[in-house]
């Protein structure tokens, strides 16, 4: 039964790329209409899966409403997939960036002392990373196992070498040394800030209700004496996406708080999150209850 | 030697800002972090910032961290051997 499952997959995939080499990202994303509406209507567990954030992003929508909204978030990140794969048929395929104020993270960068980017699982995220080389120095991504994979897997397709350097972060002291080395040198350490999966973290307010973040961006820079940049990236059409730097400031360190002390970082964070899903509601894909304590301890 | 394990226990102690640990304390052959002297991955970042600052020697990477942050003895170790004369 799993064999034939499998194999079903297999097919299904093998066609979705058929009809995306035939037509391209048109073609592919009309088909994902009917695909995804049916997906939603049949799976109770993505409406289970999306609706803690939905249910805070659009708190006055009805059930209808709410499946609409679940839908367009499905469809989005659908599209997202998409985008991936057509970049990885296609040689010749590219998206167009635009990154309107990069001269903020440049200006911080001239002055050699180096920059934690703090980052979220929005837009293209794997995308923004392939164009960040724009910031002349040398970025280093933390990253878990599964980013990592998605991360290579992006660059495997395209057939280029990554524009950045992975540093582990589930190694001895989560890649902590190698981190506050690079910045040291002057480098850019580039953190996935919204999903907590280990380490220190804090309990912030976000979209309403309590959420656990990670703080370990925020102890780095605040250790090593650098700046924090929330720089997210948005799908901005089918061919393009937007960069932004949507807060930049010093995390301050008070040690006798432990992680607390950088609570004011987290919640930083998480304001200029709650501005980018108010601008951009379909391009967060966290698929988890993001603030229960019962599904964050089922991460550890 | 034993003057630089000194100086390294109060860095430690100080920096930190590990409250009721005299350097007497801390065993030379203990291990720092976790189940030694209970620092963590932010103390190691704070740790890696102080060695640089205090002594100029800069700790590079993980398998260079666990070497040096396996205890006061393998840090004085460290230190010594890279340290800028």
């Amino acid at each position: 039964m799993k064999k034939t499952k499998k194999r079903l997959e297999a097919l299904g995939h093998g066609i979705f790329y058929f009809f995306l080499l035939l037509g391209g990202q048109p073609l592919a994303y009309l088909m994902l209409f009917p695909v995804v509406m049916v997906y939603v209507i049949a799976s109770r567990r993505i409406h289970r899966l999306a609706s803690p954030y939905i249910r805070r992003r659009f708190p006055d929508a009805g059930p209808a409403a709410r499946f609409f909204h679940v839908f367009r978030l499905v469809l989005s990140f659908a599209r997202v997939l998409v985008d991936r794969a057509w970049l990885g048929l296609r040689r010749n395929a590219a998206l167009t960036g635009d990154f309107d104020n990069s001269g903020v993270l440049l200006d911080v960068l001239k002055e050699g002392r180096g920059l934690v980017l703090v980052t979220a699982h929005v837009g293209n995220w794997q995308t923004a990373l392939s164009h960040i080389d724009l910031l002349e120095t040398r970025v280093n991504s933390l990253m878990h196992y599964a980013e990592e994979e998605v991360a290579k897997h992006f660059f495997d397709l395209k057939g280029e070498k990554p524009s950045f350097n992975i540093i582990r972060n589930d190694g001895f002291m989560g890649g902590m040394i190698e981190a506050s080395a690079a910045l040291s040198r002057g480098e850019v350490v580039m953190v996935m800030a919204d999903r907590w999966a280990g380490g220190p973290a804090v309990e912030v307010d976000f979209l309403g209700s309590r959420a656990r973040f990670p703080a370990a961006a925020y102890g780095l820079a605040a250790a090593t004496g650098v700046p924090v940049a929330v720089l997210l990236a948005a799908k901005t059409g089918m061919r393009s996406y937007s960069l932004h730097v949507w807060d930049i400031f010093h995390p301050e360190r008070n040690r006798s708080e432990g992680p607390r002390q950088f609570e004011a970082s987290a919640a930083r964070f998480a304001r200029a999150l709650e501005r980018y899903v108010e601008r951009y509601p379909y391009q967060w894909y966290n698929f988890f209850d993001f603030w229960a304590a019962g599904s964050r301890e089922k991460e550890r | 030697m034993e003057k630089l394990k000194e100086e390294l226990k109060e860095i430690i102690i100080r920096d930190l800002k590990i409250q009721g640990v005299d350097p007497a304390d801390i065993d030379d052959d203990a291990p720092l972090f976790e189940e030694g002297l209970g620092l963590d991955s932010l103390d190691a970042v704070e740790l890696v910032v102080l060695i640089q600052k205090h002594f100029g020697v800069q700790i590079e990477d993980m398998e260079e961290g666990r070497e040096a942050f396996a205890s006061i003895n393998a840090l004085a170790r460290y230190v010594s051997e890279r340290r800028p004369e």
